[in-house]
């Protein structure tokens, strides 16, 4: 058992591009759930659109890889508009459903055989993400390692996770700056109860719309990350659970916190991986009876998205207010 | 006809199979020291290969790159100089009689591929598509979607009663579903081999447990600390992903099928050609619903049910005891769940992501209907049973979850309470 | 409660109205013309359903609202005056919340035509008519539990620059004005016993402060017409006196209410005019003194009150 280098996996994941995804895609439903009260179970849906512009637009259209991201961000803006206008005066319960129900339209569209011309449909999509790697200021050899330990990342990736962590900081700065706002202070009235908000002269519609257009694009820009990483986008990588997940991360760290996405995005990572890892490790092990190491076997990433449930069982027990939110307001919640 | 419904569930798992190799390699860094492959493997379910199916791919200039045929198994792999993008072309021919590609897929494809990748290359291979009369077709798929539509609101009435009973919309529903059908089959086809019918029977027993367990263990206690309502659905998205990672690990994500009444032959009734577990299936969902629906109507315990919907407090202090009635609804809504799934199981085979496939349909159904109310989950599930079965007569079968999605969503456009729902008032 | 089921909001359709150019002009001269005319006027109206006002500032029509089979709200005419006090009473059920809910566009009616301050209202939004000026709050309060008691006030405020998104990161383009308004917040509060709650959280107060706190909010939103549904419902007498002497202080001041009230003691001392609604129907309207001696609204409201055990 090597916990060097369980500790090192599991620090490369939290500070990683999956984390910064996560951490954009949490940012984005704080936004929409913790400010607003929109109940997005469709958070993947501006992920997969965010990946998907920028791929076919490269792939498929032969784009630059900017105008690529800048349509992945359209992209986004016109689900989020699109998503507006049926559903924005739905219950919130069926907000939810249908915001879950439209990215997997989304997603069985995109993976179908049908669209195999467009979006390459269920195989997954590749393209030449040259043009950002060009500007990678990292030394990139076969041999350039950044970090201590085990924990460490190559030119490329250090590159990816730069701009995905200035990126996360940027983004949180404006969100920051205008959930502080009176502007802010209305998304807020709408979350305690719209009536109120409407008895006050606030058009809840036009709000809640800006709402779930910001968060929707920030969720984009998520999905831009997951495809320069990947060079490339399939549509398995966004299915309904990345929503869950990325809800774990945002309740994790506290939800209508500024720094609680981004916090449980990390923690998540580092969890998830460092739970992956020990089991891994735990399977070679000698000593362990050869049933169970046999069960163990391969099962380790299964088992850890299990923890995953788990997790949010656990912390809505012990926590449900996360990390850094405020007990107070969590239990006048409960009334 | 019944090769339709059939290849819809095989979709799913081609799909699945397919990916999760193609997901694992694009997620590795392409190594460019690796050889640059593509490759791909010719079936049709999980137990017929096609060998000696001729493959050749050609580069963009034209220039052949490399033939090959089939194995036992149906793979083939042909190595390529490097990225870039290929043609690769299935000779049809070479095909066993009366097979062919599937709608929508060409004999000739273009793919890319990177430098010290492989790639998987799909060509889907099924029955070569016979002349049916539409009007044959559109009976077929008009019962398949009753049945569909039948089981979704099975499933769909533990889902709607807890809701109405204590609010709560629970996200592990569909994992009550598959749960249902993955212990059927482990005591159809693993232990002790019961007959399915027994095994049913079983499976709901041990799914009405499951249900009062998951109430009285865990939801209960949870309402006593005065949790939000939000926090409890974020539990059952918790237990959601744990149920189905826990099924995964066990049954594994492999589809299988159950020991019986798989093979059997065709009734013909005008049009309709249907196998008696089919024809079982629609006449036992049928006769539960009733029974549901006079229960609740007539029975004490419906009546107490139908109070506590509607103001829980009040039938509190009218002497109903409120965690009894809960728990009823519990283990009633997870046996239906259970007992769903198994009767899905039998129409596409077992897998662990049945029920939240399944899920997203219950919802649709229920809120189509209108949340909170019987008679609109019965009509919103057999509307989107029906409109996800009838729309294969058009679009491709691997599309047909869209169609009542996206209705869904439209109907919500124009009458957001649903169809049979009614509005709140304000203030 | 038989008449819940009500459809519920509908959004905006237009929503982006900024306040009419005309309020203003209207307002000031509410403010200039009005408190000559005092309290006179509306005392030479006839106590007659359906009276005209010398200075209706909301004037209804042929008002209907339908829940299955039963009519909830049936007004044929009902003229409410500019600058006084008007109470709105009836039994349970009486449609009261309704009525309020029709014209303030939380609810759409099945027929009816109705105009706000001169201007006709047709298929109003919530937002739009408070936008206009008619503010109301509600029988179960809606504090906002989770924001501070001065942000609940602050919300109230119209037309703040640092709502709109395109100012809302820039500090400087609407600091002064929330400091305007921070001052306004603080003295509403402290007119209502509640500066020293000023940065709990909303949620922590008492049911009484709630109302107390919906009150300012509403009066932070610089209302033409005020449109209070139960005030004083749950308070305790002594909060329930002080918020009836600032109503009375409201119409003193020019403002227009119009208060729901379940208790015909309250009415009688605070209000100018009642109006008494049974089944969706006006019954009686006129002066507190000669509607209590009403013998419609006695067999209607009062009798039932009677025979309520007391109550």
């Amino acid at each position: 058992m090597d916990f060097d280098i369980i500790f090192g996996n599991a620090a490369r994941a939290a500070f990683g591009p999956e984390a910064v995804i996560l951490a954009l895609a949490a940012i984005g439903l704080n936004v929409h759930f913790g400010f607003t009260g929109l109940l997005n179970f469709g958070q993947v849906g501006f992920l997969l659109l965010g990946a998907y512009g920028t791929s076919v637009s490269v792939a498929t259209f032969g784009w630059s890889l900017w105008v690529g991201i800048l349509v992945g961000l359209v992209l986004s803006v016109a689900l989020a508009v699109a998503l507006g206008f049926p559903t924005l005066r739905l219950h919130a319960v069926m907000f939810a459903i249908v915001t879950i129900a439209a990215a997997e339209i989304i997603r069985i569209l995109i993976g179908s055989t049908d669209a195999i011309g467009l979006t390459g449909g269920p195989l997954s999509l590749s393209f030449d993400a040259g043009a950002f790697y060009d500007l990678n200021p990292y030394p990139d050899g076969p041999h350039d390692r950044y970090g201590v330990g085990t924990f460490e990342f190559t030119g490329q990736q250090m590159w990816v996770i730069t701009v995905g962590w200035v990126l996360v900081a940027l983004v949180s700065l404006v969100v920051f700056l205008i959930v502080r706002s009176p502007w802010g202070r209305v998304l807020k009235s709408i979350r305690e109860d719209e009536d109120a908000a409407r008895s006050l002269g606030k058009n809840v519609f036009s709000y809640k719309m800006q709402a779930l257009i910001i968060g929707g694009v920030i969720g984009g820009m998520g999905g831009v990350i997951d495809a320069i990483k990947t060079s490339g986008a399939d549509p398995n990588g966004f299915r309904p659970q990345v929503t869950f997940f990325a809800y774990t991360a945002l309740l994790l760290g506290g939800a209508a916190t500024y720094v609680g996405p981004v916090l449980g995005a990390i923690l998540f990572w580092f969890l998830r991986e460092w739970i992956e890892s020990f089991l891994r490790q735990l399977s070679a092990e000698a000593w362990l009876p050869g049933t169970v190491a046999d069960f163990l076997d391969g099962s380790e990433g299964v088992i850890s998205v299990g923890m995953v449930g788990l997790a949010l069982v656990l912390l809505m027990l012990f926590r449900p207010q996360g990390l850094t939110g405020n007990r107070t307001e969590m239990q006048l919640d409960a009334r | 006809m019944r090769r339709c419904v059939a290849f819809a569930g095989l979709v799913l798992c081609v799909m699945l199979a397919w990916v999760i190799p193609a997901t694992a390699q694009s997620e590795g860094e392409a190594d460019s020291s690796q050889p640059t492959v593509l490759e791909g493997t010719l079936r049709l379910g999980f137990d017929q290969y096609f060998a000696g199916v001729s493959i050749a791919v050609v580069d963009q200039s034209g220039t052949s790159i490399g033939q090959t045929v089939t194995n036992a198994e149906g793979q083939w792999s042909v190595a390529v100089p490097g990225s870039g993008t290929y043609t690769v072309t299935l000779d049809e021919s070479t095909l066993p009689e009366g097979m062919g590609l599937r709608e929508g897929f060409d004999s000739t494809m273009q793919v890319t591929v990177t430098q010290g990748a492989s790639r998987a290359v799909v060509f889907a291979v099924g029955e070569a598509p016979k002349g049916t009369p539409f009007g044959e077709r559109a009976a077929q798929t008009l019962f398949n979607g009753l049945k569909f539509g039948l089981i979704i609101a099975m499933s769909a009435i533990g889902l709607s009663l807890i809701y109405g009973t204590t609010g709560l919309v629970n996200f592990a529903h569909g994992e009550l579903v598959t749960f249902g059908a993955v212990i059927a089959w482990y005591f159809n086809s693993s232990w002790g081999e019961l007959n399915l019918i027994v095994a049913a029977i079983a499976t709901v027993i041990v799914c009405g447990m499951l249900g009062a367990g998951l109430e009285s263990g865990l939801f209960r206690p949870l309402r006593n600390r005065r949790l939000g309502i939000f926090q409890l659905v974020v539990v059952t998205i918790g237990l959601s992903l744990l149920g189905r990672q826990l099924i995964q690990l066990f049954f594994g994500a492999e589809p299988l099928p159950y020991t019986d009444f798989q093979v059997q032959e065709r009734w013909e009734f005008g049009p309709w050609a249907v196998t008696p577990r089919e024809l079982v299936t629609v006449a036992v969902i049928i006769a539960i619903l009733l029974a549901v629906g006079l229960m609740l109507q007539w029975t004490r315990f419906g009546k107490a049910t139908r109070a506590v919907s509607d103001n829980a407090s009040l039938a509190e202090t009218s002497g109903i005891n409120v965690n009894r009635v809960v728990l009823m609804v519990w283990a009633l809504g997870a046996a239906l769940a259970g007992l769903g799934g198994v009767f899905q199981g039998l129409d596409t085979d077992i897998d662990p992501f049945l029920g939240f496939q399944l899920l997203l349909l219950i919802f649709a159904g229920v809120e189509l209907g209108g949340l909170g109310t019987a008679f609109g989950a019965l009509a919103g599930s057999l509307i989107i049973g029906m409109s996800t079965e009838v729309s294969t007569l058009w679009i491709s079968p691997e599309l047909k979850f869209v169609v009542p999605l996206a209705a869904l969503i439209l109907v919500l456009l124009f009458r957001p309470q649903g169809l049979f729902g009614v509005k709140a008032r304000v203030g | 409660m038989p008449d819940e089921l009500t459809p519920g909001i509908d959004e905006a359709r237009s929503g982006t109205d900024e306040l009419t150019p005309g309020i203003d002009e209207a307002r000031s001269g509410t403010d200039s013309g009005h408190m000559g005319a005092e309290i006179e006027p509306i005392l030479t109206v006839p106590p007659v359903i359906g009276a005209p006002k010398p200075h209706p500032i909301l004037v209804v029509d042929d008002l209907t609202r339908s829940f299955g089979g039963l009519r909830a709200v049936d007004v044929d005419h009902l003229e409410v005056e500019r600058g006084v006090v008007t109470a709105l009473i009836g039994p349970n059920g009486a449609g009261k919340t309704t009525l309020f809910n029709l014209l303030t566009g939380f609810d759409r009616a099945d027929t009816g035509r109705w105009s706000f301050d001169g201007e006709p209202v047709s298929s109003p939004s919530p937002d739009q008519l408070a936008r206009k000026g008619m503010i109301r709050t509600f029988q179960l309060t809606k504090s906002l539990a989770k924001l501070t008691v001065l942000d609940n006030v602050l919300l109230g405020a119209p037309s703040q620059i640092g709502e709109r998104l395109s100012a809302a990161p820039f500090r400087s383009r609407w600091q002064d004005q929330e400091e305007a308004n921070i001052e306004q917040a603080e003295e509403l509060l402290d007119r209502f016993n509640l500066a020293h709650m000023r940065d709990e959280l909303a949620g922590t107060l008492s049911g009484g402060q709630r109302k107390l706190l919906e009150v300012a909010r509403a009066l932070m939103a610089d209302p033409v017409m005020i449109m209070l549904d139960e005030p004083m419902a749950g308070v305790n007498p002594a909060l329930a006196q002080s918020l009836m002497h600032h109503i009375t202080q409201l119409a003193f001041e020019g403002l227009t209410v119009v208060f729901i009230e379940h208790a015909m003691d309250v009415v009688t001392g605070i209000s100018d005019w009642v109006v008494v609604l049974a089944q969706g129907r006006i019954i009686a309207e006129g002066p507190p003194w000669k509607v209590i001696h009403d013998d419609e609204v006695i067999d209607a409201y009062l009798g039932r009150r009677r025979a309520g055990a007391g109550s």
